[in-house]
């Protein structure tokens, strides 16, 4: 991921940016018709190509934006379930480029913010981002022979968040098979979480916070300081970690026990803030972990934290109980509290929804019914796959009016695939901590 | 020794004139009826007025002229100023110019808001124009050195006059820009010069011309 897309065109106005997905819109169109005219000569062919070049075109258009269209990329990635293959490697790569700010602008920006220009403040400083954030760039500064990463952020990024989102919609709906008021429930959540994450000084102290509260607790995990003196408003400066992005560090082939030991704590340190801070870092893409060859690790980027409320907490927690999913009148309780099911629901729905919602949490649950897990295992992952497809091509579940499931979830959900998928990428056996009430063996599903 | 004394001791009255303009502009909302009254109300006469600016008009051609001078002037006394590249160059000089207009926001609104769409020669911002065509062509040469920019027939003449019009857009932006801290501004500046400089580049389109040139000629 080393080369950026300097961009040539940078579309100016929203309208640019509207014609930019329309544009998109169309080539994704014209490859649908690209497909079904090779099928009618092969019609052995598959999705595969078609996803492909569905992706490719998406992928060139969403680079193209910065701020919220990218993030919404990045968040579209890590749905791994929601997705086919051949978009994940493409939306992964999104989440490291961005068309980088100018250096005067940086310039201006510490002008603004700490009154200062940065070559007076740090004694190096790179003129040209040395990493892509999701809403802004990282530079590189020294100072007294320490190394800094000062994160920037784009200007005007809070105020596009709406209107970024707006133009995604028409293109969501399409292309993830998602009903209006499925993607309203969605884009709420998404766009306070979005907000937040362009509020630094939020970001600030939250990171301060939950860096310390972890601080020590897990081995082989290490955090960035944080220096309140050289941030505010549109710059965060904290300690600059090295190490190496996943895919690289899993280039240099370490060693299974490192694997390991790599996964071990990834899942310690997601225990801990799902049970004792209840809080947790909800934005588990693999440019936010940086790996050692000692099979340490550094965290970073704690703009996205999602506060789990304790009512969501118990009901969302329970269903990974001892026995849950033999127990009718709990399931009810529980699917009740959680929004799966509604107030309407037919007995037939109640049925098929209660079905549906079952199978997937017997999927989703299974390694809290081990001991120790071996997430390399692929076979896991394609059947959460391949249940993901067939519940989302269910003509009930297409038809229901109304998302379900509980907004909290969102996050909740997407940072267990994202740890998922690391752990699944690490190829790591995890011995399965969890808290005490959580503790037995379940009945084993699926 | 005499010239050099009446330059020192003009300079005050010559900004002392500036700033009870602007103030009476800012309190009234409109010129002051006569330089005469003007005059007398600063406690000096009509002819030191003259001796300085012979208008009101003039007076406010200077005053846009010195809010660039100011922004050039800032821009030299940054260190990494002279390693910019050319887009940088002109990068800053917006920027600069955006906070030194920020502290003088009031008094340019005023004149901004008079600015009428297609009206590429404001007369109040002449002398301005005059100093920015200056700055704008030291950085195309700088440009057209490092190849930044592409010098083409015809064109390559009108590129000074093409910023100029960009910067006439990126004053009416900020002017209308309502967003905190006027960070669309910035964005539009970041924007538009980025589009400036890549169409002064290289592009395919020259390509384009030069292949076609070469098919006319040779077939």
């Amino acid at each position: 991921m080393s080369e950026r897309k300097e961009q040539s065109r940078i579309p100016i106005s929203k309208i640019q940016r509207a014609s930019k997905f329309v544009s998109t819109g169309a080539k994704v169109g014209g490859n649908y018709i690209k497909h079904y005219s090779k099928k009618a000569f092969n019609p052995k062919m598959d999705r595969s190509q078609l996803d492909l070049d569905n992706a490719e075109d998406i992928y060139e258009s969403l680079s193209e934006l910065k701020g919220s269209a990218l993030k919404v990329a990045q968040m579209l990635s890590m749905d791994r379930n929601l997705l086919p293959p051949a978009y994940q490697e493409k939306f992964t790569m999104s989440q490291y480029s961005a068309p980088p700010l100018s250096y005067p602008l940086v310039v201006k920006t510490f002008q603004k913010t700490l009154g200062k220009s940065p070559d007076v403040i740090f004694d190096t400083f790179t003129k040209n981002a040395v990493n892509a954030a999701s809403m802004g760039q990282v530079h590189q500064a020294t100072k007294d022979g320490k190394k800094f990463a000062v994160k920037i952020q784009y200007p005007g990024v809070a105020d596009s968040i709406s209107s970024d989102l707006r133009l995604v919609r028409p293109f969501a709906t399409r292309l993830f098979n998602m009903s209006n008021a499925e993607l309203d429930h969605y884009m709420s959540e998404v766009e306070g979480k979005l907000m937040e994450e362009a509020d630094y000084d939020l970001e600030l102290r939250r990171s301060k916070e939950i860096t310390e509260a972890l601080a020590g607790k897990i081995e082989g995990l290490y955090f960035p300081k944080y220096y309140e003196e050289y941030s505010g408003g549109r710059v965060i400066t904290m300690d600059w970690l090295d190490g190496v992005h996943l895919k690289e560090f899993l280039a240099t082939n370490p060693s299974q026990e490192t694997k390991n030991k790599i996964g071990q704590a990834l899942w310690d340190f997601y225990n801990f803030q799902f049970h004792e801070l209840k809080q947790v870092h909800a934005d588990p893409h693999p440019g936010n972990f940086m790996f050692m060859d000692d099979g340490t690790m550094g965290i970073i980027d704690f703009g996205c934290i999602k506060e789990i409320p304790d009512d969501f907490y118990e009901n969302y927690f329970a269903l990974l109980k001892p026995g849950f999913l033999q127990d009718k009148s709990e399931i009810d309780k529980r699917f009740k509290a959680l929004d799966f099911f509604h107030e309407k629901d037919t007995p037939a729905e109640r049925e098929i929804f209660s079905g549906v919602f079952t199978e997937m949490i017997g999927m989703l649950s299974k390694p809290f019914q081990y001991d120790v897990f071996n997430f390399g295992n692929n076979a896991f992952f394609e059947e959460i796959y391949a249940m993901g497809e067939r519940v989302s091509k269910m003509k009930e579940v297409r038809n229901s009016n109304g998302a379900r499931g509980s907004k909290h979830g969102l996050y909740v959900n997407r940072t267990y695939f994202g740890l998922y998928n690391m752990l699944n990428q690490l190829d790591a056996e995890v011995k399965i901590t969890k808290p005490e009430w959580l503790n037995g063996s379940t009945e084993k599903v699926a | 020794m005499a010239k050099k004394q009446t330059a020192k001791t003009a300079k005050p009255i010559d900004s002392k004139i500036k700033e009870a303009y602007i103030d009476f502009v800012l309190e009234h909302g409109k010129e002051p009826a006569s330089i005469y009254k003007f005059a007398k109300d600063l406690k000096m006469t009509e002819v030191d007025f003259y001796n300085h600016f012979n208008s009101f008009k003039a007076l406010q051609k200077h005053i846009w002229a010195d809010f660039l001078k100011e922004t050039i002037a800032n821009l030299h006394a940054e260190e990494t100023f002279v390693e910019y590249s050319s887009r940088e160059k002109l990068l800053a000089l917006y920027f600069t110019l955006i906070e030194v207009l920020k502290s003088n926001r009031s008094y340019a609104m005023m004149d901004l808001q008079k600015l009428r769409k297609g009206d590429l020669k404001p007369a109040f911002l002449d002398a301005f124009k005059k100093h920015f065509y200056k700055f704008v062509d030291e950085i195309l040469l700088q440009g057209k050195e490092t190849e930044e920019i592409i010098d083409r027939p015809v064109i390559g003449d009108r590129y000074t006059e093409g910023l100029w019009i960009q910067t006439l857009f990126i004053l009416q932006f900020w002017a209308n820009d309502d967003s905190k801290d006027f960070e669309k501004t910035d964005a539009a500046i970041e924007k538009a010069v980025n589009v400036a400089y890549d169409l002064m580049g290289k592009s395919p389109l020259d390509s384009m011309f030069d292949f076609a040139k070469f098919i006319f000629q040779n077939r």
